[in-house]
């Protein structure tokens, strides 16, 4: 094990990946990834996958707009020959009341002056495009032929293959007991295959961010809350789209494998870091989406699981170095799209520890906002 | 022997044989079909007109020598795949031998093969000429030409890898490459083969995954945990689980 390194970045997901492979392409040298577990044993590997450019905010466009980008050209990039299963069929959230067309209708015209070419679709085209819809429960629908789902697992170990290429070193089954600063300044980590020592320690650790945050007494404003998802037996191709809808609270997507995945979002979630199975979840799931895709009826669920959503008061991510430490620096709060903000996150984050002309507008994503009252509003999450 | 065994007497194989003087003019359909029953897609099918016309449905096909010019359409019409094409101008030393195929995954072009005679047992090897996709599939072989009256088969190499996952079609040799590549626990190879995701969710495959981790990695098998298992036992249809919130 590497008994110093400059970059030492803690969490093995689609973050610290993306984080890891971005300062190495930038010209960092010496950059290790420590993971407690496996690579996307959090919530990288528990996530929907889903890719979409059609936001509320101008911020989550712009970093969607150059994470899906990236994905587009990402096997290429990475040189990962075996694919990253990215699915460009399309993704479409359906509307079913005044308010949310209102606001769709909003949504899309602040994303076409930002050159994402979504539109909104009366029922009879939201038909054609998704066959198995029973239009009975919408209005109408955006859509962006752009958008789709990937799969999560190959794309981070897309990046970390292509890292561990560059001359990256990951260290999985190695957690992080502490963490040593002197004169308020960060020096080294302890982990449990012993201390590295470095002057530069990004946290990116999901939902267990303030508790690597609070080995040097420092706290960031999110909370980590339990989010439930399911997966079918797979069969034919049956939906190319991935759909969504913030009103009828679900998304789903049948991956190119075949099967199905779906989750939304449940109340009273646990905000304790369990990721158990919520036995509630599947009933409802199934009484949603069979709702809205009757044909989904006979498919049979084979698996249920949880991850957790690192919410943050504006549902934006945070990109910042921590007020009290020099030399720590955290991204987190992705509150539930961390996924596909995983090119931006790691674009942003060597540009900001490496002094790099930011490409996008992260300035505004630091942890200030949250005392200035600056934050931006999302309201297109499930 | 042909309806005890499938497998006709050489006498028989003999009397529809070509001469010497036609297979070194060039390819030519072989049909081995020795038994009256009512079928006659070969002579209807035969764009040259070299199988006699039937007078009735039950009769034998007759090739005219002259008129076959071993096209080889009549394989793919013979529902009893009793039809071969042999070309014996292939090589100096070898014949080529098209062939009908049933069977999936189909061989790749260059593979050696095995190469069975009528019962099924292995006679040779033999590389794979050419794939032609069809219904069914005709494979080219190149073979020695002193067993052109032999072989009218082939079959894979076996394989020693021995399936571990049959929900995702994993063998062994998949695994040990994920194991060589740094995965070494049964979630982390999950993650990226889809290892234990199908339908059993890892009750069939669990315990043998372990032990080939076990193996190769030369570790106890009590070392290795599972995978998480989680709801629901046993699958069940979407429709059935939304009826339990009415």
């Amino acid at each position: 094990m590497n008994r110093t390194a400059d970059y030492v970045i803690i969490g093995g997901g689609i973050s610290g990946a993306a984080i890891g492979y971005f300062l190495l392409k930038n010209g960092a040298k010496n950059v290790v990834i420590l993971e407690r577990n496996y690579l996307t044993a959090g919530a990288t590997g528990r996530c929907g996958a889903g890719i979409r450019q059609q936001w509320g905010s101008e911020m989550n466009c712009l970093l969607t707009q150059f994470s899906c980008n990236f994905f587009e050209n990402a096997e290429e990039e990475l040189g990962y020959p075996e694919g990253i299963e990215f699915h460009q069929g399309g993704y479409m959230l359906l509307v079913s009341n005044e308010d949310e067309l209102a606001q769709t209708k909003k949504n899309i015209a602040l994303q076409n002056s930002l050159g994402i070419e979504s539109q909104l679709l009366d029922v009879n085209q939201a038909k054609v495009l998704t066959p198995i819809l029973d239009t009975g429960n919408i209005l109408a629908a955006a859509y962006h032929s752009k958008d789709g789902h990937l799969n999560p697992f190959k794309t981070t170990q897309a990046f970390a293959d292509a890292f561990i290429r560059m001359g990256g070193n990951i260290y999985t089954n190695t957690a992080v007991h502490g963490l040593k600063t002197e004169n308020g300044r960060i020096c080294g980590v302890d982990t449990s295959q012993g201390h590295i020592a470095t002057d530069c320690v990004i946290n990116t650790a999901g939902g267990h961010t303030n508790i690597i945050a609070a080995l040097v007494g420092e706290e960031i404003p999110i909370y980590a809350e339990r989010h439930n998802i399911l997966v079918t037996e797979p069969v034919e191709p049956i939906l190319s789209t991935m759909v969504m809808s913030l009103s009828l609270n679900f998304y789903c997507q049948q991956v190119p494998h075949g099967s199905f995945v779906m989750g939304r979002s449940c109340t009273n979630q646990p905000r304790d870091l369990r990721v158990t199975a919520d036995s509630s979840f599947p009933e409802n799931m199934a009484a949603t989406v069979v709702k809205i895709m009757p044909a989904l009826k006979n498919i049979r669920m084979l698996r249920q699981w949880a991850g957790l959503y690192d919410m943050s008061p504006d549902k934006h991510p945070i990109y910042d170095r921590f007020p009290n430490v020099e030399g720590f620096y955290v991204a987190a709060g992705f509150s539930g799209h961390g996924f596909m903000l995983g090119p931006a996150t790691g674009q942003i984050m060597a540009e900001q520890i490496l002094g790099l002309e930011p490409t996008l507008p992260w300035n505004r994503l630091g942890l200030s906002r949250f005392e200035t009252g600056e934050m931006i509003l999302e309201s297109s999450v499930v | 022997m042909l309806e005890k065994t499938g497998v006709p007497t050489p006498e028989q194989v003999d009397s529809i044989f070509p001469t010497e003087e036609r297979l070194s003019q060039g390819p030519i359909a072989i049909i081995e079909c020795f038994q009256p029953i009512p079928c006659d897609p070969c002579a209807t099918s035969c764009p040259q007109g070299a199988i006699a016309p039937f007078m009735d449905i039950n009769d034998l096909p007759i090739i005219n020598n002259k008129k076959c010019n071993g096209c080889g359409i009549c394989i793919m019409k013979c529902p009893g795949l009793a039809i071969i094409v042999l070309d014996m101008t292939y090589s100096e030393t070898q014949a080529l031998i098209r062939l009908p195929y049933e069977f999936s995954p189909l061989p790749q072009i260059g593979e050696i093969v095995l190469a069975l005679d009528r019962s099924g047992a292995k006679v040779a090897e033999a590389e794979v000429i050419r794939v032609t996709k069809g219904k069914p599939p005709i494979i080219s072989i190149a073979v020695d030409k002193a067993l052109v009256k032999t072989l009218r088969n082939i079959r894979p190499q076996p394989s020693e890898a021995a399936i571990l996952c049959r929900c995702s079609d994993l063998n062994t040799d998949d695994i040990r490459e994920f194991i060589a590549q740094g995965h070494t626990t049964v979630d982390a190879i999950k993650r990226l083969s889809r290892l234990g995701m199908g339908p059993c969710q890892g009750r069939t495959c669990t315990p043998l995954i372990i032990r080939e981790l076990a193996t190769v990695l030369s570790k106890p098998v009590e070392s290795f945990q599972p995978g998480t298992y989680r709801p629901v036992v046993k699958s069940i249809k979407l429709g059935e689980l939304a009826e339990y919130t009415e």
